[in-house]
């Protein structure tokens, strides 16, 4: 049986512990910065959107033509002269994958750590934290393919190899969302949480398609949009020959000249990512890698919960998962 | 200071380069790395001003190092007077002046004439000339020493004067060995006269240059350098020209046809605009047995020459019809048949084919150049001398008395051959009396089966035309009987074939000057099968041609050839007279062998003055190659090295030019100053490289600029924990 004590993420967010990620990216282990961010959150409870068939009754519903034989209580029967189907809970933790994007433009930085680092460390927190709850967390590295796959598990040891893995450096290409998504999505026999950190730097016609994937799956979406401080604010102060890291080209641009351009241009990209995940019912987290982890992980959190009181507001306490609901 | 090559002084302009490039200043080379281009848009670079200069210093290096290069490679050079002075301006020159046949066509003469006396006006006192005719030789008129002895004012007309008395002749045309003569004569010339060692080499050509000219002369020829070949090619108006050629008649032994008119090529010029002719013979009582004649421009066809009514005397076929008729008139010996006496002792019946005579008889049969006529006698009855006399092969096939013996061995000592085949081994003692010994030991041999025979002397003449492998097979004849003679009792006997159980099958006995052929077997079938085998009529017709019977003598020669003149008059004659076509006669002693003056198309006769017999005839044509008279490319010559100069003004300015830069060309590569400017770039390159990394350092970088490119970087990285 899972603890179904509920945490109370409430109090985190009265007094959200704020550690500087510079700081906290000078820790050398990711799993010592992920134990440090998640230190003093408590473990969630994750109800199971699948009915299954284990010690824990839920209901009896009529036998209908087609039902499995095996499952009919032969003591209503007895009692009732009715076929009668016995339903449980399904136990089954909850089946949370990570998507890093590791494609070239993940490694840019302006500072000490880039956005692939950020991004690891991001999913390296989540991670623990899920591995604290007894969720199942797998993991997905990308550019324009599948790079490496784990697949949801929630052993100990599995812990280390998921934070192994993300501390390689991206060597892929150019971010393309379209291939390894729809592969994911094609991948996932069960729905689940699916969280997406990437910098998102595609077209937003693609972006929709993509995501439109992993939500077709039924799946709990979760994206964290990463950006460094210097493509948020574009704060060059010289001419330079800019050059794309994916494809290589070059391009003369005055920042004075070529900021309020680009300004308007990431906005209405950001915007439109923005308006795109709303209208596919995904979480949607904007984060500048200087930004505290604590606040990223608080927000997730805070979504989750709003996410789950919506839930119950629209199937109300008495409603079981099975009618579709989604819970955290 | 005088440059080699002064237009690559115009490589200075490239010093504009540095300047342009030190007044635009690039935009930044500062690159930075960035996530994504999507949000961005180029923007047009920032130039600086235009109007002031920046690294003068470096800039001066660089300008100099362009100018330095540039001054190199016109290879300046301190000009000084020569040291032999100004550049010859005289001239030694070689007049050629082609006399071949083909210049007789009309009006080419004439135009070469004034060619010459042209060429010969167009010289000046200091020039040396030589004046040289050709056509298959080479003739010198007037030399350079004899020009030299002239009066330079009567130089020209005397030169004039001797080529006025130049005719075209009928001989082929050799320019590639006049070109050597030529050049030859001049770099003697040269060699000879120092005083004027460098002055210009020039051979002049005046001719038609018609294809037929050889150039062979010119292929293992190095030409010399500094002559130069100027032609003054003279074109023919009229283009189509037809000639005629006899054809070689190889089938002299065959049978007699009742038509031996010769076969004649008739070739049309490649530019040639008729295509029509006519082939007649000249002189002929029908006139109207004319051949008509239809060749394409470029071609030849072979026809049959009309019919001549007399064709015992020789005759002229003569082609009309096209533009030019040096070369169309043919002269035709007519091939006479010979008549060949063969004595034959023995007593065979013609008839019967088991003796000899028959199958001699079906050997020397009636051809269309000989006719034979065999006179058979006992060999024990006494013969006629005039038989003798006469007889130009004598075989003997049975017993001899001593009578006849002794007519033989004179016959034999007159240089005359006989032949003696062994019908048996008594036929011994006719063999001793012909080869002049007491006795000759001779016995029939005993052959198990046949003989063959086993070693041949292919080196004697007799046998000869049988050392080719395809014709030297005798394994084939079949020897039943044969006679085992020895040999060695016959003083100078030589066995010419052996049996293969080594008893002579043939062998020779001089006699005199006379041979006596001894062959041990018959012909007849009862000894063997010699007679049935294809080796038996060359035999014989080698008998006969061994012994000075068949020697033939051609009848038909080219302009130019030499004549043999042995054994066309009887030996030891001492005064020849050869009658050339134009009624000349040129006497000739006993030691001369040939006869060399054949310069006239014609029929030519040979006697002897002091003996009445009938002369001899041959008939001398045109060479073939003379009628290939479309103009020969000159681009030919300058395929065999020879460097042609179009016009002598344009040879003079062009020659002049040559020489001076020559010259120039020589102070340049003594001085070679070209890499002392070489060093002094090479130290401004040092310089500039020295300077331009000083400039480029980034303090020197910061200093000039003031602030870095890149935004403000983060806080310097600590140690990670």
């Amino acid at each position: 049986m899972r603890n179904r004590a509920a945490s109370n993420p409430q109090s985190a967010i009265r007094n959200p512990p704020l550690i500087d990620p510079a700081a906290l990216m000078k820790i050398k282990s990711m799993e010592l910065r992920a134990k440090a961010v998640v230190e003093g959150f408590w473990k969630g409870i994750h109800r199971s959107p699948y009915h299954g068939f284990s010690v824990e009754f839920t209901e009896y519903r009529q036998y209908a033509f087609g039902d499995d034989p095996r499952y009919i209580d032969w003591r209503v029967y007895a009692r009732s002269d009715r076929f009668y189907i016995k339903k449980f809970e399904d136990e089954t933790n909850l089946r949370c994958h990570l998507l890093i994007d590791h494609s070239r433009s993940m490694g840019y930085t302006s500072g000490d750590y880039s956005k692939a680092q950020y991004a690891g460390t991001l999913a390296a927190t989540l991670a623990y934290f899920l591995f604290t709850q007894g969720d199942a967390v797998g993991l997905a590295t990308f550019d324009d393919q599948i790079r490496e796959y784990m697949p949801p598990r929630n052993r100990a040891s599995y812990l280390r190899r998921l934070i192994l893995a993300l501390e390689a450096q991206p060597k892929g290409s150019a971010t393309n969302l379209g291939p390894p998504l729809q592969r994911l999505a094609q991948m996932q026999t069960k729905r689940g949480m699916i969280v997406l950190v990437s910098d998102l730097l595609t077209s937003i016609d693609r972006l929709e398609r993509d995501l439109g994937y992993l939500c077709a799956g039924g799946h709990d979406v979760v994206v964290f949009h990463i950006l460094d401080p210097a493509e948020v604010s574009f704060d060059f102060d010289k001419p330079a020959l800019f050059q794309d890291v994916e494809t290589g080209r070059d391009l003369y641009v005055d920042p004075a000249a070529a900021q309020k351009g680009y300004q308007h241009l990431l906005d209405g990209h950001l915007a439109k990512t923005r308006s795109v995940c709303q209208s596919l019912g995904i979480d949607y987290h904007l984060f500048a890698t200087d930004r505290p982890f604590d606040l990223a992980l608080l927000d997730f959190l805070q979504h989750r919960m709003r996410s789950r009181k919506r839930v119950r507001r629209v199937h109300g306490p008495g409603a079981g998962p099975g009618a579709g609901g989604r819970a955290v | 200071m005088s440059l080699l090559y002064p237009l690559f002084l115009a490589g200075i302009a490239a010093a504009a380069a540095p300047i342009l490039l030190h007044m635009i200043r690039r935009h930044t080379r500062q690159r930075v790395t960035f996530s994504s281009l999507m949000f961005l848009r180029p923007t047009m670079p920032r130039f600086r001003s235009r109007s002031r200069l920046e690294h003068v210093l470096l800039l001066i290096v660089r300008c100099s190092v362009l100018c330095l290069l540039a001054f190199a490679f016109a290879r300046p050079f301190l000009a000084r007077p020569a040291a032999t002075g100004a550049a010859d301006s005289s001239k030694r020159i070689v007049l050629l002046i082609d006399t071949s046949a083909s210049m007789r066509r009309s009006g080419l003469w004439t135009r070469a004439l004034d060619e010459a006396q042209s060429v010969l006006k167009e010289t000046g006192p200091a020039d040396r000339v030589c004046v040289m005719s050709f056509d298959q030789g080479t003739r010198t008129l007037i030399g350079f020493d004899q020009w030299q002895t002239m009066a330079p004012a009567q130089r020209a007309a005397i030169a004039s004067q001797e080529i006025s008395k130049l005719s075209p002749g009928w001989s082929s045309t050799d320019l590639g060995h006049a070109l050597v003569t030529a050049a030859d004569a001049l770099e003697d010339d040269e060699a000879n006269d120092g005083a004027q060692s460098r002055a210009q080499c020039r051979i002049v050509l005046i001719g038609d240059l018609q294809q037929g000219s050889k150039l062979d002369a010119l292929l293992a020829y190095e030409w010399p350098q500094r002559t130069e070949l100027v032609v003054k090619a003279i074109p023919c108006r009229g283009v189509t020209n037809a000639s005629l050629q006899l054809l070689a008649n190889r089938d002299s032994l065959g049978p007699a046809r009742s038509d031996d008119s010769p076969d004649i090529r008739i070739t049309n010029s490649p530019d040639a605009t008729n295509d029509h002719f006519q082939l007649h013979w000249a002189d002929s009582a029908q006139p109207g047995a004319a051949v008509d004649v239809y060749v394409a421009a470029g071609h030849s066809t072979v026809v049959h020459a009309p019919a001549e009514p007399n064709q015992q005397t020789s005759a002229r076929l003569v082609l009309t019809g096209d533009d030019q008729d040096f070369d169309n008139t043919l002269y035709v010996m007519p091939q006479l048949r010979r008549q060949v006496n063969i004595l034959y002792l023995g007593r065979d019946d013609p008839n019967d084919t088991a003796g000899m005579l028959y199958y001699l008889r079906q050997a020397f049969g009636t051809g269309k150049a000989l006719t034979s006529r065999i006179v058979r006698h006992p060999g024990s009855e006494v013969l006629d001398a005039a038989d003798i006399v006469t007889a130009h092969l004598i075989v003997v096939t049975d017993n001899v008395n001593q009578q006849n013996i002794t007519a033989l061995r004179r016959y034999l000592e007159s240089g005359k051959p006989l032949l003696f085949a062994m019908r048996s081994a008594e036929a011994a003692d006719a063999l001793s009396g012909l080869a002049g010994v007491d006795t000759i030991d001779a016995q029939e041999a005993e052959v198990s089966r046949y003989a063959m025979l086993g070693r041949l002397e292919f080196d004697h003449p007799l046998l000869k035309p049988f050392s080719d492998p395809r014709f030297g097979d005798f394994t084939r004849i079949h020897f039943w009987k044969h006679r085992r003679v020895d040999t060695a009792s016959c003083p100078g006997a030589r066995v010419l074939a052996r049996f293969d159980n080594g008893d002579p099958a043939w062998f020779e006995v001089p006699v005199g000057r006379g041979t006596l052929l001894v062959w041990t077997s018959g012909w007849q079938p009862s000894d063997s099968d010699l007679a049935l085998s294809s080796k038996f009529v060359p035999l014989l017709y080698g008998t006969l041609e061994y012994g000075g019977t068949l020697t033939e003598h051609p009848s038909q020669y080219f302009v130019g050839d030499a004549v043999p003149i042995t054994g066309r008059i009887p030996a030891g004659t001492t005064d020849i007279q050869v009658r050339k076509p134009d009624g000349v006669t040129v006497r000739m002693d006993g030691n001369q062998q040939t006869f060399t003056q054949t310069d006239l198309p014609g029929i030519y006769s040979i006697s002897d003055s002091t003996r009445d017999t009938d002369p001899q005839f041959f008939a001398v044509n045109l060479p073939a190659a003379e009628s290939r008279t479309d103009p020969m490319p000159v681009e030919d010559l300058e395929k065999r090295d020879v460097p042609l100069t179009p016009t002598a003004a344009v040879v003079s300015e062009v020659a002049q030019r040559a020489a001076r830069h020559n010259s120039f060309t020589e102070m340049e590569s003594q001085q070679k100053l070209w890499r002392w400017v070489l060093v002094a770039t090479l130290i401004l390159l040092l310089i500039e490289t020295w300077l331009g990394g000083w400039l480029g350092t980034p303090q020197r970088e910061t200093e000039r600029l003031g602030t870095p490119l890149t935004r403000p970087g983060p806080a310097p990285e600590r140690e990670p924990i």
